[in-house]
């Protein structure tokens, strides 16, 4: 240390204010410097001499603080006492341990309030799940489909001349594609069926969106009705315009695996639901003619007499009502002609399925 | 401060108790008016009692409490301005009082503190005389460090102004009352 820097720091050696390294340095200093020891004994001569004595104050000071101190806050307006209030408040407030208090307190009773009640026996609500499930379908789909559900297309006779093209042109309106659409699936299904993996590949690569119509068609023209069924439920479970065709074709796809046994109750469901629309009407007409097929004349007759109200069908359904009550005086006969004959070999049965019925034609999206 | 914060009146009783007597002693040697310290102190301790709230312990207490205090004087002083002070040498009460300002403050009736006390009047009255004569920035600071006894980085704090100015104030204040008394230096080298 020079003389220069202890000028700087003898008033904090002479108060005490040095860190113990300076100030040992300091006084090394001092030893050896007879200038610098001058000046500190100087400085400390004169402090210690020169010393104020504290004067005491009269004792009515004390007293007087104290009671001003009293009516002070006497006279302490409400706003500067709320403002007091609020100000001992919050420095209790500021404290570690009410943040931590009331953090624990916000956990708990946030943990409350997102804590979920156990399911009581009024909040239960019973589901009735229909159809099959995706994997007991594919199960079904290995197995082979008994031939008289999947009749050549030629065969198709009972139906009422024209009734196909009708079913095809309120879907065309419906869909607002052109016809030459509708012909795809036929053709689409005939290259699947032929193992041509690479052709799959590419249809399943050209699929626009993985949730649209557009994709569920593709599925569905390309023999894939499990993906198609799925793909066509879940537009129809999200609503919208486009919900009642995505039924419809959902359960054509249903019938592609399951034949008519599968798809009948489900026709009914869409009819029921879109009753008002083409795509309800549509599947009214599929449901009869499936119910045909299966011989369920009844359930049949109940399916078409509704198309009656719908002038598109009105005369198609006529025509198929006739039919029915034609099949059915025919079963009666039979009956009749089986208990007048008593021991006569077994009748055939009342209502086998036709060996030319004939599942619709899939909608064109 | 924290307990009178809190809304305990026995804390302020603490505080006045304790800060007292050195803010009394400051007021007093700041105004150098007898008069007028009692009202002055009283009233450094009302501006405590209405901005206690407003105090946020970044500072020390001390500190805040002579913050104040020096404002206030510094108040009384430009309301002073243009009168005369009364003088150490100057007669207390009427004219037949022999009695002046220093001889009271040195007197016995103000009993001196222990510590600091000074054993004869006379020292004391120079003393007084000398502390007085300093530049008003001077002796600013140098009661703030003995009648305080705040540390500089505090006084410079208190007073805005730098740390090394505080110091070099406080030195020259020093060097002043050394040689104001120089005549009681060999008392001084007794006391060592």
């Amino acid at each position: 240390m020079d003389c220069e820097k202890f000028d700087r720091i003898v008033l904090d050696l002479l108060y005490g204010e040095l860190d113990e390294l300076t100030e040992a340095a300091a006084k090394r200093h001092i030893e050896h410097c007879s200038r610098c020891k001058g000046v500190s004994s100087g400085l400390r001569a004169t402090r210690e001499v020169g010393a104020l004595a504290l004067v005491d104050p009269p004792d009515s000071l004390e007293l007087g603080i104290l009671e001003a101190e009293r009516r002070m806050n006497e006279k302490l307006p409400l706003g500067k006492r709320l403002g007091r209030a609020v100000s001992i408040l919050a420095v209790y407030a500021m404290r570690p341990q009410l943040a931590m208090a009331a953090l624990l307190l916000l956990m708990i009773g946030s943990s409350l309030f997102f804590l979920r009640a156990r399911p009581s026996a009024q909040s239960s609500v019973l589901v009735t799940e229909r159809g099959i499930p995706e994997t007991e379908t594919e199960h079904v789909m290995i197995q082979p489909v008994p031939a008289p559900r999947e009749p050549p297309v030629a065969a198709a006779a009972p139906r009422p001349a024209g009734a196909k093209t009708e079913a095809v042109a309120a879907r065309d309106r419906e869909t607002e594609k052109p016809s030459e659409v509708s012909a795809a699936p036929t053709a689409v299904k005939d290259d699947a069926t032929k193992g041509a993996a690479s052709e799959g590949d590419a249809l399943a690569a050209a699929e626009p969106a993985a949730d649209s119509m557009d994709a569920a068609t593709a599925a569905f023209q390309s023999g894939r009705y499990v993906e198609a069924q799925r793909r066509f439920e879940e537009i129809a479970a999200r609503g919208g315009n486009e919900a009642p065709r995505a039924a419809l074709q959902a359960v054509e796809a249903i019938r592609r695996q399951g034949g008519c046994p599968a798809a009948a109750p489900r026709y009914q469901d869409v009819h029921i639901r879109y009753r008002d629309t083409p795509s309800g009407s549509e599947a009214a007409w599929q449901a009869g003619d499936c119910y045909r097929a299966l011989g369920e004349l009844s359930r049949a007759r109940q399916s078409l007499e509704a198309l009656l109200e719908v002038p598109e069908y009105r005369s198609r359904a006529q025509a198929a009502l006739q039919e029915l009550t034609a099949r059915e005086e025919q079963v009666a006969s039979a009956r009749k002609v089986k208990a007048a004959v008593g021991a006569a070999p077994a009748a055939p049965p009342a209502a086998p399925p036709p060996a030319n019925a004939k599942p619709a034609k899939p909608a064109a999206p | 401060m924290v307990r009178y914060q809190r809304g305990d009146r026995e804390a302020f009783a603490l505080l006045v108790k304790r800060y007292n007597k050195q803010v009394y002693n400051f007021v007093l040697r700041q105004l150098r008016t007898p008069a007028l310290c009692e009202d002055v102190t009283q009233d450094v301790f009302m501006r405590l009692v209405q901005n206690a709230a407003e105090f946020k312990h970044e500072a020390r207490f001390s500190t805040w409490l002579y913050a104040i205090a020096r404002n206030l004087c510094i108040d009384q002083l430009r309301r002073l301005q243009h009168r005369r002070h009364p003088s150490l040498d100057q007669p207390l009460g009427d004219s037949t009082e022999t009695r002046t300002l220093g001889d009271s403050i040195a007197s016995d009736h103000h009993s001196a503190s222990a510590e600091r006390s000074a054993t004869s009047s006379e020292v004391q009255v120079s003393i007084l005389r000398a502390v007085d004569a300093l530049p008003d920035d001077q002796r600013e600071v140098f009661l703030l460090r003995e009648i305080a006894d705040l540390p500089f980085r505090d006084i410079a704090e208190i007073t805005g102004v730098p740390e090394n100015t505080v110091k070099s104030r406080m030195r020259y204040a020093l060097d002043r009352l050394k040689q104001a008394l120089c005549e009681f230096e060999e008392y001084a080298r007794a006391l060592r």
